[in-house]
């Protein structure tokens, strides 16, 4: 069955919409993360404009982080004040990136930014995943051999700690520079409008690795600044840009939400280690395609693009 | 089908009092749609409808032409070229009042019975659609005549326009039907059209053109509508008439969603 789309113009399948939410929602649910970074590639293969792709993108991971948020607000495991000053990056990485999204738009470099960004970003963190988690695999399997456990590195003090503006984060225990909290926010705020995804591949382990933050209000507090991050860029994208579709959104907001609580319930039933070397291979087989699409030969040596706003009707 | 019936009655009228061989018989045509309007609604894959209509005066050699062509829209039409390894969109040439929609049926291949010039004239065919390219073209004298349109991009802008033709075409946006106009007795004619899922929304200029002897002697306009309807009209118009207020609520959509998710499943 073929649905129309009002913004996008163009019709799609009903059930294959669906489906895509359900199993990305499925994926994104057992490993955590939004799911964005596998959705927004798929919607723009099925023939969805880009420019809608992104911005009702965005729209689906306000619910699926809503969900996620409200169950870390109950359990108190965010950093409140860490969350804010992130928003605050954010709301100015969200404005940039929504006005710059404009700009490549108008200059017909849209597309090829938004597969930079992600051949860039999934290559770099699916690779590091990857290393980290065959590193942790192969650590167990030497542990259950010879039963030594390898000493943890002791922490250097390094340019993080020489920064100025430094605040107290009480729930986090730190005491750190204002810099890389702003300039993560804004990086994620960024990434959230360019490519349609709520960036917790990037802010959690920047939060883990840079900032320091204790892992059990990492996810909490990631969750509450993408909720607020990508709630601002669908309310700018539609107002600025009109390409948020609300027939698509609904679609993927409601397969994405149930495919998130089947998948969280089938992601307990697998060992952390497993799940993360997966998620990278997965990561990284999207960067494969899109940088595979990027230098080979295009179907058409010509792109065509609508200069004048949606036709009048 | 009333109206099928009256055109028919109507040509079969315009027969009977045909006169006798040697006087010039004047010509006309009839036509009309089996749709006027095409609305998109949330089904919406594409229409078809009919162009149908009777030619008085028509002659065994006369060919017709059906013309549709959609509403116009500025076009920037760029050529990919490979910079460090990657193809990147470069070259941009800005095509203004490009057809959205353009879609050519004649009894049978333009060329056959068709001079060139007429074709061109009236902007029939592939080969002779509209497709200008302003800010690269200006007026000459050529051949000791002026006001010659020409383009400063020279050869490469035949690269241009058939890229806008075959990106159509591929959409399903330019069809091109040599004998697609069925003549049925009597001077009746009719033909397909067919609208692709992309179709753009607003007028459209359906014009049937007899030839006669290489050029069109007549030729007869009919209009046609599209536009959105229903649901998909509302969230539109909403959408972009008072777009604050619509990302608004797709936000407090997302949220309740998110958060009756998290309710139900917390529940089980």
């Amino acid at each position: 069955m073929d649905i129309y789309l009002p913004i996008a113009e163009v019709s799609v399948n009903l059930f294959l919409i669906l489906g895509l939410g359900l199993a990305v929602g499925f994926l994104s649910g057992m490993f955590g993360v939004g799911g964005g970074f596998l959705m927004t590639p798929i919607l723009i293969f099925i023939g969805i404009p880009p420019a809608v792709a992104v911005a009702t993108q965005t729209n689906q991971i306000v619910a699926s982080s809503a969900s996620g948020a409200i169950a870390h607000f109950r359990r108190k495991s965010l950093d409140l004040k860490m969350g804010l000053y992130l928003l605050a990056g954010g709301v100015v990485g969200s404005v940039g990136g929504v006005w710059l999204f404009s700009f490549l738009q108008a200059t017909g470099q849209i597309n090829l930014v938004i597969s930079l960004c992600y051949v860039g970003f999934l290559g770099i963190i699916g690779g590091l995943m990857l290393v980290e988690s065959a590193t942790a695999l192969w650590r167990r399997y030497r542990l259950g051999k010879t039963g030594i456990t390898p000493r943890p590195r002791r922490r250097r003090r390094g340019i993080m700690d020489a920064l100025p503006f430094k605040v107290r984060f009480p729930v986090s225990g730190l005491y750190i520079s204002l810099i890389p909290v702003i300039g993560i926010g804004a990086l994620v705020g960024l990434l959230a409008a360019l490519m349609g995804v709520g960036g917790g591949f990037v802010m959690v382990p920047a939060m883990i690795y840079i900032l320091r933050m204790p892992t059990s209000v990492v996810i909490g507090t990631s969750l509450f600044q993408i909720l607020f991050v990508t709630a601002l860029t669908t309310f700018l994208q539609a107002s600025q840009n009109q390409t948020v579709d609300l027939v698509l959104a609904a679609l993927l907001i409601v397969g994405g939400v149930i495919g998130a609580q089947f998948g969280a319930r089938a992601g307990q039933r697998i060992r952390a280690e497993e799940l993360r070397a997966a998620l990278a291979l997965m990561v990284l087989a999207v960067c494969l395609k899109l940088a595979f699409d990027l230098v080979s030969d295009p179907a058409d040596m010509f792109e065509l693009m609508e200069t004048t706003g949606g036709a009048a009707s | 089908m009333m109206r099928v019936l009256a055109l028919t009655a109507m040509a079969l009228a315009g027969t009977a009092h045909a006169a006798p061989e040697d006087e010039i018989q004047p010509v006309g045509i009839v036509a009309a749609l089996t749709q006027e309007v095409v609305e998109i609604r949330s089904n919406f894959t594409g229409a078809d409808f009919l162009v149908y209509g009777a030619v008085t005066g028509l002659e065994e050699e006369d060919d017709i032409v059906v013309v549709v062509r959609g509403p116009q829209e500025d076009l920037r039409v760029m050529r990919k070229i490979r910079t460090l390894g990657i193809w990147m969109n470069r070259a941009p040439i800005a095509f203004e009042d490009i057809y959205g929609y353009y879609a050519v049926a004649s009894t049978q291949a333009l060329s056959q019975f068709a001079t060139f010039s007429s074709l061109r004239r009236e902007g029939i065919g592939m080969e002779h659609i509209r497709l200008s390219a302003p800010d690269h073209e200006r007026e000459e004298t050529r051949f000791g005549v002026d006001g010659v349109v020409v383009t400063e991009l020279g050869a490469e802008i035949v690269d241009y326009r058939r890229a806008v033709v075959r990106n159509r075409a591929r959409e399903g946006l330019y069809v091109e039907s040599p004998g697609g106009v069925e003549i049925l007795d009597g001077g009746l004619f009719r033909a397909g059209v067919r609208l692709p899922p992309v179709t753009p929304v607003g007028e459209y200029a359906l014009d049937i053109y007899l030839f006669r002897d290489g050029v069109p002697i007549a030729s007869r306009r009919t209009t046609l509508q599209v536009r959105k309807a229903g649901f998909e009209q509302a969230i539109y118009d909403f959408a972009h008439e008072r777009a604050p207020l619509y990302g608004m609520i797709a936000v407090i959509i997302a949220l309740i969603a998110g958060w009756s998710a998290a309710e139900i499943f917390r529940r089980r």
